[in-house]
């Protein structure tokens, strides 16, 4: 049996009220305090430095953060959207990054080899204008001396002069003929005129 | 309609069927061959016999010993170089070749065969040569017996780059060949 439990009621009414009143009048006291208090004055006054210095931020607080949890609630296409990549990219010196830039380490490490092997030669080839080449480089000359020889000409010149008369005949007995359909390519022959060796 | 040819079209026409300028003027050129080593190799004989027995012979067009030995050594010629390289000389020269009608190379048979049909285009008095003008993969009646066709086969693509070198040369006139 405790003594509270021994008091009778009065005494512990009298009791209750007076808490009550003491409550309010705390109350008030703080508030009137807070009210004379220049609570900037006081903040001015604290050496923030001080305090910071005496926090242990990497085990005191970072040690306690979890930081797969407060990642995992980043949403980082959000946080991407805002970011406007042009303005970024605009402040970019592409010029002095460029200079920073050891090219030829970077030409080292290029697996030339492998690079070749991945280019079909046949197709650039095919894609030279050989006309021009022939025409605008000393390579024309190479080849009218290496191969131009008189016998060489003269096939040349018959050869193509009979294929210019049969084409030339074929148009007239194709229109004579009124033949519509095309003659057919014969079976073996390359395609775009590729020669034979 | 001009019958002058660009060098881009002789490449185009490489592989293909051969038109009847090339192959009359193949022609042509193999008839003189052919004649040429007829009579060389008749006067020839002419000179051995007169140097064995003493005895001049004297050959005539008209003769019909003379007239069969051409005609067999006309086809035997033909035949022999279609059977051994699928052309004869004036084919060379004009870059043609006799292939099977399906594009494969000529079998020994087939070139000779394609000599004993050749008489038709005669036979038929030149008919038998009108086809090729007509036929839409130029074959002649005796192409269409034996199973043959005659197609380009000269390096055009090369002669269209010489042909361009020599139009790039200093001093070369445009058009000049």
């Amino acid at each position: 049996m405790t003594i509270l439990s021994d008091v009778d009621p009065l005494r512990k009414r009298i009791t209750d009220e007076m808490e009550s009143l003491a409550q309010r009048v705390a109350e008030r006291v703080l508030e009137l305090v807070l009210h004379a208090v220049d609570l900037n004055e006081i903040i001015r006054q604290v050496d923030l430095n001080a305090l910071l210095a005496q926090v242990d931020i990497d085990n005191g607080i970072l040690a306690r953060v979890d930081l797969n949890t407060v990642l995992d609630r980043v949403d980082v296409n959000a946080l991407l959207d805002r970011v406007d990549v042009d303005r970024v990219l605009a402040r970019v010196d592409v010029d002095r990054l460029l200079a920073r830039a050891d090219v030829d380490a970077v030409v080292q490490r290029v697996d030339v080899t492998a690079l070749i092997d991945r280019v079909d030669i046949n197709e650039v080839a095919g894609r030279l204008d050989m006309d021009r080449l022939v025409e605008q480089t000393d390579l024309g000359a190479i080849i009218a001396r290496s191969s131009g020889g008189m016998a060489t000409e003269a096939l040349d010149a018959a050869r193509s002069g009979a294929v210019g008369l049969d084409q030339f005949i074929d148009r007239w007995v194709t229109r004579l003929l009124r033949m519509k359909k095309a003659r057919p390519m014969a079976p073996g022959a390359p395609l775009n005129g590729e020669a034979q060796p | 309609m001009s019958a002058r040819s660009r060098p881009a079209d002789w490449v185009g026409a490489q592989g293909n069927y051969a038109g009847s300028v090339s192959r009359l003027t193949a022609y042509l050129i193999d008839l003189m061959v052919i004649s040429g080593l007829f009579w060389l190799f008749l006067a020839f004989l002419s000179f051995a016999v007169q140097v064995v027995t003493g005895r001049t012979i004297t050959w005539h067009k008209g003769n019909l010993l003379v007239i069969i030995c051409y005609v067999v050594w006309h086809l035997f010629y033909l035949g022999f170089s279609w059977a051994a390289s699928g052309r004869s000389l004036g084919m060379f020269v004009l870059g043609v070749h006799v292939v099977r009608a399906d594009g494969a190379r000529l079998e020994p048979r087939r070139g000779w065969l394609r000599a004993l049909v050749f008489p038709l285009g005669f036979l038929t008095l030149g008919l038998g040569y009108l086809t090729m003008l007509v036929q839409r993969e130029r074959r002649a009646l005796y192409d269409l017996v034996a199973g043959t066709a005659v197609v380009y086969e000269w390096d055009a693509r090369a002669a269209r780059l010489r042909f361009l070198a020599r139009e790039a040369e200093p001093g070369h006139s445009p058009g000049q060949q």
